[in-house]
């Protein structure tokens, strides 16, 4: 009842437990489903930028979404330095072209999770933005966190739920606190159970255990805006392409 | 299926391959970021036991921010700014426009209190000039970018659309 949407999908399509649904045998075995003729698997995984993501967006969008604002120089994690630009007056600013990097970096592994029909779970604690994060899943026909984190919900799915529990395959974090400033259960919780994970990492955030880290500003509902724009393209390219190479 | 929940021992990538590698896990059973882990490798690796750098956080700071703080050290008062208005430059903004060009007319050669006085008397006579055209501009042109708002359909919600289901 806490996972959005699709518990029962959860609870019933997986045979598998944990994170792990296996890969299509087709990608491995090409020759066991009906693909396109001329289209090669190994291409998709060995091209830099498959799905064109490096198109979605720019610098100056980044910018007008407001990506660089940080909190105030006190609040600051020091394993984000690396990614910071400076300290305006107190307030730390973001290098927006390492951003971009990293967000890039992120969307393409949306976009390919996707692809392999993995299932992606957003989360995002607070109020103010839950909603147009659980619209953006509903969108891009995923699913969506953003609720109290109940502790088990990944280790312990199959006494919470019932029954054997396919967990998502990838974890995109809006924020990785949740409502008390404290780092969202869920990051440790897909480490320990093996999932891979996408973060927007603020000022004040702890990067480590995300696998893929976005440095930027997950405050502003413009910008979560802007992310949940984003990765809701970066996904739907990759469903269009698996709708293309896999009748 | 065989499983490590050591988080903070390697990564999540390290722990699943020591799992391939021994046969605790199927090469089938991989999960599905497994391959595109080795394709796309991030930045860094996601330790949780990654030092912090240790970098110092520069200070930013522009040429014209002494401009700035003189006039703003002498000018508390100056009224509220909207942030989101790009169509009109700020007091601020006029004020350090007027101070450089004067100081690059000067060369100078000019004391900073002169220039101060001069750039002040500038913006000044600048806001004379256009405040009797504003009123009679402000009204029309503010109707006129209110339409032009409503008729480029710039607001992405109707509200019409919002008690349809």
């Amino acid at each position: 009842m806490y996972v959005f949407k699709p518990v029962n999908q959860l609870l019933t399509t997986a045979l598998k437990r944990y994170s792990t649904s296996v890969i299509p045998k087709t990608i491995t075995n090409n020759d066991t489903v009906p693909t396109q003729p001329d289209f090669n698997p190994e291409t998709v995984l060995n091209s830099p930028d498959y799905f064109n993501v490096h198109n979605l967006f720019t610098v100056k969008d980044l910018f007008d979404a407001r990506v660089h604002y940080g909190h105030k120089e006190g609040s600051i994690d020091e394993r984000m330095l690396p990614y910071i630009y400076g300290s305006r007056l107190g307030h730390i600013i973001f290098d927006l072209n390492k951003t971009a990097d990293y967000l890039r970096n992120a969307l393409n592994i949306a976009a390919h999770v996707a692809y392999r029909d993995g299932i992606i779970l957003f989360f995002l604690r607070g109020a103010q933005n839950a909603h147009i994060v659980e619209k953006t899943a509903l969108e891009c026909g995923e699913f969506a966190h953003t609720r109290f984190w109940r502790g088990g919900i990944f280790t312990n799915a199959e006494k919470q739920f019932g029954a054997v529990t396919r967990l998502p395959d990838l974890c995109i974090f809006f924020n990785t606190l949740n409502n008390v400033l404290i780092q969202h259960t869920a990051v440790r919780d897909s480490a320990k159970m093996g999932i891979a994970t996408i973060g927007i990492v603020d000022s004040n955030c702890n990067p480590n255990l995300i696998t893929y880290p976005v440095p930027g500003n997950d405050d502003s509902p413009i910008s979560i805006q802007l992310y949940c724009k984003l990765f809701k393209a970066a996904i739907l390219r990759g469903k269009e392409k698996r709708k293309e190479h896999f009748v | 299926m065989a499983r490590s929940r050591l988080e903070k021992i390697g990564t999540i990538y390290s722990r699943t391959k020591g799992l391939l590698q021994s046969g605790a896990l199927q090469w089938e059973d991989r999960p599905i970021w497994y391959d595109l882990y080795e394709a796309f490798p991030p930045i860094e690796e996601p330790r949780y036991d990654r030092p912090a750098p240790n970098i110092p956080i520069r200070k930013i700071f522009y040429e014209e921010d002494k401009v700035r703080a003189l006039f703003h050290n002498r000018n508390k008062h100056i009224g509220t700014i909207n942030m989101f208005n790009n169509t009109s430059t700020t007091l601020t903004k006029k004020f350090i426009q007027a101070y450089t060009t004067l100081d690059e007319k000067y060369k100078g050669e000019v004391s900073q209190e002169q220039l101060y006085e001069e750039a002040i008397e500038l913006v000044q006579r600048e806001k004379q000039k256009f405040s009797k055209a504003e009123d009679e501009i402000s009204l029309v042109s503010s109707f006129k970018q209110a339409q032009a708002k409503q008729d480029s359909g710039n607001i992405p919600i109707k509200v019409s659309d919002l008690f349809k289901d």
